[in-house]
């Protein structure tokens, strides 16, 4: 099996629509919880970091503010030794220095530049990691503020951070800043972490469903399976296959209703069976039952006639008539059997190789006197090599001198043209008389079953009416065709197109139905 | 005078067939059911028995080879059915040729009773020797060993024919004019079970024939190996 097409059954398959259908359905709904849950979680953790942040900077301000304000006896010199303290010394006075945090005393830009700028950043941090819109907001409020914000150092790296920020009163220096920037260093690791883990949670879960529904969907499918294959047998011929029933569910009921319809039909093809056999019975029988006192009837009228010289004219010529009525029965008997065995389908092909040019001649030279007594001749045109065929000569056979015998008693005493023409694969053989014809109507009916073109016109003496019926269904069953073309007055065209080889199709037609030597003009 | 048995349930047509071949001057017995056959066989055995396969009490093939068990005469076996079985099935019970009804013309029947009462290998005299057998033409035996094959009529003929030309191989056409006197071929199939029948009779292993050899696409000529 190649590639393509063991994709093309997998394609093909319930399962893998089910199965691709529930992922793409599950992906959707994993995605958008996945997102949601992330989106509330990473509020959360940012919600307790900003709290623990602010109450954090409070204490620190307010310690900050403390410190400077009970030294604020001193001199500047040692109120900035404060403020150093205050920054540098910050992480450790409130110990949180693992978690990053940087301190900054901004001066606000109202107050004056005194001897001493007590301005001044941690660990080179600068001052630009405060943004402007922050610093509004202190220096407008009364109490601490926060934004978010990129700590940014000298040395070019930035870290994600909060700041919090209040004013902060230096005594004889003026309004200050005081900024406390935590890091959000691990909030970031824990938020990718979180969504790391959800997306692999998502992954398994969905890996997961499919494996459940590949499960589940074949519990349903191999069922389904299992009837199918068994309606293919069906199909095939087989109908003794059932399926299986396992429980009461619905694949069960399933089940029980296929089994059902199988019984059903099988009881039906039995019975149509029967029926065709009886019918092939019968028609037996009635070949058998018909035979016996026609054989008596012919040996009687056989021993009248070979004395019918001996009675007088009347009676003589009865014996003629009844000789021949018997011949014609029997003819009819011959011909009604046939046709049964079409329609039982119980006709075979008996297959042999031959020269259908060879038999053509055969079949005109054996009908040479009827076409002298009908004061016709027959021209026979072909292109000189054998026509070999593999199909049923007896058939073959039966087919060309019907064609033959009717071309002769129709033929207004005008010689008919006989033609074969091959090609690579079918043979045709076109009959074609000068005589009374048909009408266009009638070409489609003539091989209907005891069709006469005109009820009132007589059939031909010794006719059946069925052998063009017998004919058609001799040239359908070698998977050929046998067409009629007339018209009034201007006389008739059959044409015999069989398969060369046993068992082909015609494809093309090697002579038109429409004669050549016709044009609707003439 | 002749004496042929007409075994047939249908009473019209054994009456006519009794008509037909009494006027042919051949005397006539008529049996109307399968299983009064034999007795009536002993009783006034015929030179030919003429039989309908679909009988009452015993079918034609069953009577076929009742009387095949104990006598050689010619046997035509008379069907209703154009069927290929019956036919076969009748010829290999030992019926020697048949007939289908209707019958084209009672003549066509006489003349094949005739021919079958006829001996195609009448007129020849002496004897023929074809390997281990011998061929006595006056006497219609044929032994082997000194010991005696019994052969039915048509199947002494049918040997004759193919031993008195060795060297020719015959088409089946030519058996079925040469024996069965048939002058348009029918039913190559004749041929074919008698041959058979022949073969199971007088060959050492009927599989592989070395008296009355096939030659493939052809037909039959006798087989002169082991000495003439």
């Amino acid at each position: 099996m190649t590639r393509s097409s063991r994709v093309a059954r997998f394609r093909n398959s319930l399962a893998f629509k089910v199965i691709f259908s529930t992922v793409l359905l599950c992906l959707a709904v994993v995605w958008l919880t996945g997102s949601a849950l992330y989106a509330q979680l990473s509020d959360g953790i940012r919600k307790v970091k900003v709290e623990s942040s602010v109450a954090e900077s409070r204490s620190a301000i307010f310690n900050a503010q403390y410190r400077i304000i009970l030294g604020s006896d001193s001199s500047a010199k040692a109120i900035k030794q404060i403020v150093d303290d205050i920054i540098v010394n910050s992480p450790s006075v409130i110990g949180t220095a693992i978690n990053g945090r940087e301190v900054a005393l901004l001066r606000t830009r109202s107050t004056p530049i005194g001897a001493i700028n007590y301005q001044e950043t941690s660990n080179q941090m600068l001052v630009s990691s405060i943004p402007n819109e922050l610093r509004l907001r202190v220096q407008k409020s009364i109490s601490t503020e926060w934004s978010e914000t990129l700590i940014r150092y000298s040395d070019g790296t930035k870290v994600s951070a909060l700041a919090v920020g209040e004013k902060i009163t230096i005594p004889k220096a003026g309004d200050y800043e005081m900024y406390l920037l935590f890091s959000l260093d691990r909030q970031d690791a824990t938020l990718v972490l979180l969504s790391r883990s959800l997306f692999f949670t998502g992954i398994v879960l969905i890996l997961l469903i499919a494996l459940i529904t590949f499960l589940v969907v074949r519990q349903i499918v191999r069922p389904v399976r299992e009837a199918a294959r068994i309606a293919e047998g069906f199909t095939a011929g087989d109908l003794s296959q059932r399926m299986q029933i396992k429980g009461k569910d619905e694949i069960a009921r399933l089940g029980n209703a296929f089994n059902e319809m199988a019984l059903s039909l099988q009881n039906q093809i039995n019975r149509l069976e029967n029926l065709s056999h009886v019918q092939q019975g019968f028609v037996s029988d009635v070949s058998h039952e018909l035979r016996t006192p026609l054989t008596t009837l012919r040996m009687a009228s056989e021993v009248i006639y070979a004395t019918r010289e001996q009675f007088d004219p009347n009676i003589a010529r009865s014996a003629e008539l009844l000789v021949a009525q018997i011949d014609r029965f029997e003819k009819l008997l011959e011909d009604l059997l046939e046709i049964s065995r079409f329609d039982a389908e119980v006709a075979v092909l008996e297959i042999v190789e031959f020269d259908v040019v060879a038999l053509v001649e055969q079949c005109i030279s054996d009908l040479s006197l009827l076409a002298k007594e009908r004061a016709t001749s027959i021209e026979l045109i072909h292109f000189g090599e054998p026509g070999l065929i593999q199909a049923d000569i007896r058939r073959v056979e039966r087919i060309l001198r019907n064609l033959l015998t009717n071309a002769i008693e129709y033929s207004d005493s005008k010689p008919l043209k006989v033609r074969i023409v091959s090609s690579e694969n079918e043979i045709a053989v076109g009959v074609r008389d000068y005589g009374i014809g048909l009408d266009e109507a009638s070409a489609y009916r003539v091989f209907d079953r005891f069709w006469r073109a005109d009820p009132s016109r007589a059939r031909v003496r010794g006719g059946t009416g069925l052998g063009l019926s017998i004919a058609l269904e001799d040239a359908r069953l070698h998977h050929g065709e046998l067409e009629a073309w007339g018209r009034q007055g201007k006389g008739a065209h059959f044409v015999l197109t069989l398969p060369r080889r046993s068992g082909g199709e015609v494809i093309s037609r090697p002579i038109r139905l429409k004669p050549e030597d016709f044009s609707s003009t003439s | 005078m002749t004496l042929v048995m007409v075994v047939d349930d249908d009473q019209d047509l054994a009456e006519m067939l009794g008509i037909v071949l009494t006027s042919a001057g051949i005397d006539v017995d008529l049996v109307s059911r399968g299983d009064e056959v034999l007795e009536v066989f002993r009783a006034n055995p015929p030179d030919l028995v003429l039989l309908d396969v679909m009988l009452p009490g015993l079918n034609g093939i069953e009577v076929c080879k009742l009387i095949r068990a104990e006598s050689m005469v010619p046997i035509v076996m008379l069907s209703a059915k154009g069927d290929t079985i019956d036919v076969v099935e009748g010829l290999e019970a030992g019926a020697d040729d048949y007939m289908i009804k209707p019958f084209k013309h009672p003549s066509e029947l006489v003349a094949r009773i005739r021919t079958r009462l006829r001996r195609s290998s009448a007129g020849l005299s002496g004897r023929l020797t074809l390997a281990d057998l011998a061929i006595d033409l006056v006497a219609h035996q044929v032994t082997r060993g000194g010991k005696l094959i019994a052969l039915t009529r048509l199947e002494f003929d049918l040997l004759v024919a193919l031993a008195k030309e060795p060297r020719r191989v015959f088409t089946r056409d030519a058996l079925l004019s040469e024996v069965w006197g048939y002058r348009h071929s029918t039913d190559t199939r004749l041929v074919n079970v008698h041959v058979q029948r022949l073969r199971a009779k007088i060959e050492h292993d009927p599989e592989n024939p070395e008296i009355v050899v096939t030659v493939r696409g052809v037909g039959y000529k006798a087989g002169v190996t082991g000495g003439v």
